[in-house]
């Protein structure tokens, strides 16, 4: 068997070592035209577009899974999960804006490790049988991030937290500004 | 004292003949050793069949791309603008890697069905991926005006590189367990070239090729697996008597 490479994915701003068997996608949603056209003084925009809600300001979002992520995902992983097994992780590391940065839900420093006690069946974004979620705001490097993981088995906590920690060992938060 | 001249004569040869052997026996290792240590420059054996089998004509063969080629994982950008790492050795599921061309007519018809996805199938389980060359050498607006949404797309030339790819359209099966290419080739459509790897698949699995008892595949399963984990593949030299060997027999 081919040796399996410790892929690298990195860009705005953060960065990751891939463990074997673990891929990563990494974006900032871009912002549709009306969003363009509100910074630009236009009145009223108040419904979403496709791309995100006008005006928004986007910013990074990390998804990292030990499983082949689909192509077409919500930031907190709608689309993905479904495809879990029980073996599998969903890790979303996703950056607000700096509006959040001195807010008491974001006072938490550095990148959190998980424990298995914290992941809870009601944690998911949108209740899938067996698993189990995790939330939560931090700031690192001066950036405010919320963590949000998945693991495929509520009964595997202990193993997949294992797991969830070696790989949040190995984000990398360039400090802003 | 004559009996005595004789005694030693006869002890003297023996120790010759013990020290030869164990001479002889130390070349051997120590040729082996070179051998292990990559000092060997020796060729895999020419190609030949068992008894039973006939050898297929020149032309049938595949020239130029060795049997069992290695797969890669595949780093790149999406038309959103994701910058993507995309397993493909070291995971349970296949991957069906489709190097596709925005500006090739061969391409037409892939591009076409992956808008029709019931139109066709790819085996169960494996996951679907469609390569295209950089940005810097493909035209992302014209992309994305040819692939549907939900369709996994990346943008990769170390992709197009790291498998060898000759020219678009072009489909590799990267088997996800293994890390090697188990089949690649070219086709008009998705339909011709997954009907291609079904029949594959599905003769692989036919009792006419598949008479051996459980058990045994497992075996040769186990054998194999243990051999390419530790990079023998097949076709190496290792696997094959040498001719000083041979003529032992």
């Amino acid at each position: 068997m081919k040796p399996i490479a410790e892929n690298r994915l990195a860009g705005h701003g953060l960065a990751v070592a891939l463990p074997p068997r673990w891929e990563g996608r990494l974006y900032r949603r871009t912002v549709g035209e009306a969003g363009t056209a509100l910074r630009a003084g236009a009145t009223h925009p108040t419904q979403p577009t496709a791309t995100g809600w006008p005006g928004e300001l986007s910013h990074p979002v990390l998804h990292l899974a030990n499983f082949a992520l689909p192509a077409s995902r919500g930031d907190y992983g709608t689309g993905a999960v479904e495809r879990m097994g029980p073996d599998n992780l969903f890790l979303a590391l996703l950056e607000f804006g700096p509006d959040c940065l001195g807010t008491a839900l974001y006072s938490p420093r550095g990148v959190p490790r998980v424990r298995p006690g914290q992941f809870n069946p009601n944690g998911m974004q949108r209740r899938v049988a067996g698993q189990a979620g995790f939330q939560h705001f931090f700031t690192e490097g001066n950036r405010p991030f919320c963590l949000y993981v998945v693991i495929g088995s509520h009964r595997q906590a202990v193993r997949l937290a294992e797991q969830a920690n070696e790989v949040l060992e190995r984000i990398e938060v360039e400090h802003a500004g | 004292m004559t009996a005595l001249v004789i005694a030693e004569t006869v002890i003297l040869a023996v120790l010759c003949v013990l020290v030869a052997g164990l001479l002889r026996g130390y070349a051997a290792v120590l040729r082996r050793l070179h051998q292990l240590d990559g000092g060997a420059t020796a060729a895999p054996p020419p190609f030949r069949t068992v008894a039973s089998i006939p050898e297929p004509a020149a032309g049938q063969r595949i020239e130029g791309r060795d049997e069992w080629a290695e797969s890669h994982d595949i780093d790149g950008t999406s038309l959103r603008g994701e910058i993507v790492s995309v397993r493909t050795v070291g995971v349970e599921h296949d991957t069906i890697v489709a190097f596709l061309s925005s500006t090739c007519e061969g391409c037409a018809g892939f591009w076409h069905e992956l808008g029709e996805p019931g139109s066709w199938t790819t085996p169960q389980g494996s996951r679907l991926l469609v390569v295209t060359k950089g940005p810097e050498e493909e035209s992302p607006s014209v992309l994305s005006q040819l692939c549907p949404d939900g369709v996994d797309l990346v943008m990769s030339s170390q992709a197009w590189a790291d498998f060898d790819v000759p020219g678009s359209p072009y489909v590799v099966v990267a088997d996800g367990r293994t890390g090697r290419v188990k089949g690649e080739g070219s086709g008009l459509s998705f339909s011709q070239v997954s009907g291609l790897i079904r029949q594959s698949v599905e003769d692989s699995r036919h009792p006419a090729l598949a008479h051996k008892p459980d058990a045994d595949r497992r075996r040769e399963r186990d054998v194999d697996r243990i051999l390419l984990s530790a990079g023998i593949g097949p076709q190496d030299p290792s696997l094959y008597a040498t001719a000083e060997q041979d003529e032992r027999r």
